[in-house]
């Protein structure tokens, strides 16, 4: 049984480069648009994807849920989304970060600047920046949309506008590329924003996902959700034999033997498939009582 | 011990049912009073500034 | 509808990219086109083509004095002169306008336009006979004509009383009603201005918001020179109660007291309006109903946008001159 469950979770672990890319090409169906400008205008806009999928970007099928989320909050009619955050909790119990190491179009775009060949850094020394996350998510996400508003009680989403580097790479630049009316829009603001993308994209050539551990707030509220989530890792303390193979092997900085639910866990199965007596896998379901 | 951890596994198991009936709930509820349509005008109806084009 | 806009747009977008190949391929068709007639159709396909070349050549008689043509539109249209009756020659109704507001062109002006209008009169009887031989070559050729024209350029007058010989887009269209349900027509608006502004907006969209009020000033300063700004609220397609009432609302607060539209989301302009995705969208009208220049994207707050609306602005009022 715990073999068949192994092999599954090995399974999972070698493909997960595939289902990065379907489910970004998912997210981001409407190729076309690309190319002849505007954005997807159906009703699957009212639905959120699980990712950080820019609703700006021309192809994407859904909406970002924190662009929904400050969109709904900095509205004078609402001050906080109920819908947005029953999704977050749903997905964060159904598959907490596990969104982030197989769904997420931006963790995927990481992965792969990051397989570019040069001296990699180690972030393990900068776990305290690994808490600036949750401060971008209470702060832009949460309170300043709602709490910062003109007149009429509506306030700007303050991560969208002024720090998501999603939002440029997907929305920004590829809307400028095709419409002139855009392109005579862009000011000061994309230019800062550019920036922060472009550092995001070098720093994430060097580091390991830099903008997961301590920037994205989608990321810090599906951490927070990881330790109550269905989908987990777990080891099998009777097969480990403490070499620490996982520990070394998680770009994450994560020992998994020490706390297998640990909020910056991306559930990305490296350690799975590294371990040598197969001691790791994934799970899946309610806390059992079975096993240990 | 061994009652110890079916307790804690019980207990999980409660609280990933509450959190799973919550955000149900929430979601629901945000769709009644509108939200999901404020999220549509918002997600087909780019207001340029809002996602950094500005 | 929204996906027959979209099927369009790639259509467009295609026919471009084809433009491009039958432009470098044969960038010399324009000089012998001249001679052209229909008796030298042997069959469907050669029909089509020359059916096609005359088309051409009737639409660059027009647009190469395109100003002058266009005083002559605005003479037909003053006389209240209905553009054709069933079966005339549209060059011979030209020449009649021509003849009728002679007045209004020097002599050199008239003898360019008089030869225009013969030529396309010629053009006309060839284009009937051809028609009269193969009934299907008028589609055919505005098909085709529709491949290789991409950017409108060498735009196809498809129906003989809508001759778009400018480069100028039209506003779409529309019936609407303001918020006080006074009715609103498209024609009757621009008409009367010199100049429009109409602004696209959306209730729950920030800067759009913040913009209201430099557009309320912007209708005093237009008010003086015999313009005028008009807000059209996304939301409020098809008369929507309850966004009307919610637009009224920021309106009132922001102390806007120039017309909010809007019409039915089938109309012209209510497909315009839907398939938009930018907000705000601020676009400049002359009197002729004509777009001018490209819409300003987003608030027009900022110095360089409000220079770049100047602009468009002096240009239509220089248009409407």
């Amino acid at each position: 049984m715990d073999k068949r469950e192994n092999k599954k979770s090995q399974f999972l672990g070698h493909y997960r480069g595939l289902v990065q890319a379907g489910a970004t090409l998912l997210t981001n169906v409407y190729l076309p648009n690309f190319l002849k400008g505007g954005i997807y205008q159906g009703k699957g806009k009212a639905v959120c994807v699980p990712g950080l999928n820019c609703y700006s970007c021309p192809a994407a099928s859904g909406a970002c849920p924190i662009g929904a989320f400050q969109s709904v909050v900095g509205s004078s009619k609402f001050s906080f989304s109920y819908y947005i955050t029953g999704f977050l909790i749903l997905m964060g119990v159904l598959l907490g970060r596990f969104i982030c190491g197989f769904l997420c179009p931006f963790g995927w775009l990481q992965d792969l600047l990051n397989k570019i060949p040069c001296k990699k850094l180690s972030t393990k020394k900068l776990k305290p920046l690994t808490y600036v996350k949750y401060i971008v998510l209470a702060l832009t996400v949460i309170l300043l949309p709602a709490l910062v508003v003109n007149d009429l009680g509506m306030g700007d989403p303050f991560f969208c506008k002024y720090i998501c580097p999603q939002g440029v790479l997907e929305g920004a630049i590829p809307l400028a590329a095709v419409d002139v009316g855009i392109r005579a829009a862009l000011g000061t603001l994309f230019t800062r924003k550019l920036i922060i993308l472009i550092v995001v994209v070098v720093l994430s050539i060097l580091f390991y996902r830099p903008f997961c551990k301590w920037i994205c707030p989608l990321g810090a509220f599906y951490a927070l959700m990881n330790k109550v989530s269905l989908l987990g890792i777990e080891v099998d303390g009777h097969k480990c034999i403490s070499c620490g193979k996982c520990a070394r092997v998680c770009k994450m900085d994560v020992d998994v033997t020490k706390s297998p639910n640990n909020g910056e866990c991306i559930r990305c199965g490296k350690c799975v498939n590294a371990c040598p007596t197969d001691a790791v896998s994934f799970r899946y379901g309610f806390g059992k009582e079975k096993e240990i | 011990m061994k009652g110890g951890i079916r307790l804690l596994k019980t207990k999980k198991a409660a609280v990933q049912l509450i959190f799973i009936a919550a955000g149900v709930g929430m979601l629901c509820y945000g769709v009644m009073r509108g939200e999901a349509d404020s999220v549509l005008g918002k997600a087909i109806r780019l207001c340029l500034e809002c996602v950094g084009i500005g | 509808m929204k996906m027959k806009m979209r099927a369009k747009k790639v259509f467009a977008l295609a026919m471009a990219a084809l433009m491009i190949f039958a432009l470098a391929a044969c960038g010399v068709k324009d000089d012998v086109s001249a001679g052209t007639s229909a008796d030298d159709a042997k069959n469907l396909d050669d029909a089509v083509k020359i059916y096609k070349e005359l088309m051409d050549e009737e639409n660059k008689i027009l647009s190469e004095n395109q100003e002058l043509w266009e005083k002559v539109f605005a003479a037909a249209d003053k006389r209240d002169m209905t553009l054709q009756e069933d079966g005339k020659n549209y060059g011979d109704f030209l020449m009649d306008t021509i003849e009728a507001a002679k007045d209004s062109f020097s002599a050199d002006e008239l003898k360019t336009l008089k030869e225009g209008a013969k030529r396309i009169s010629e053009i006309e009887n060839e284009l009937t006979k051809l028609e009269e031989e193969y009934p299907e070559v008028r589609e055919k050729a505005i098909d085709s004509a529709m491949d290789a024209s991409g950017d409108g350029s060498m735009s196809v007058p498809a129906d003989s009383d809508n001759v778009d010989v400018s480069k100028a887009q039209k506003f779409p269209a529309f019936d609407g009603k303001d918020f006080d349900g006074n009715k609103v027509n498209s024609d009757k608006l621009f008409s009367k201005n010199k100049v429009t502004v109409v602004n696209f907006w959306f209730t729950t969209c920030k800067p759009c918001v913040e913009e209201l009020k430099e557009l309320e000033a912007l209708n005093k300063e237009l008010a003086k020179k015999g313009g005028q700004v008009v807000g059209v609220n996304a939301f409020t397609l098809d008369g929507d109660k309850q966004a009307i009432a919610d637009a009224q609302d920021v309106l009132g607060k922001k102390g806007v007291t120039y017309k909010n539209i809007w019409f039915k989301s089938d109309s012209k302009a209510g497909e315009f309006t839907t398939g938009m995705y930018s907000f705000p969208t601020t676009y400049v009208v002359d009197q002729k109903g004509n777009i001018v220049g490209k819409p300003i994207s987003g608030g027009i707050t900022s110095d360089e946008q409000k220079k770049a609306l100047n602009a468009l602005i002096d240009q239509a009022l220089e248009s409407s001159k």
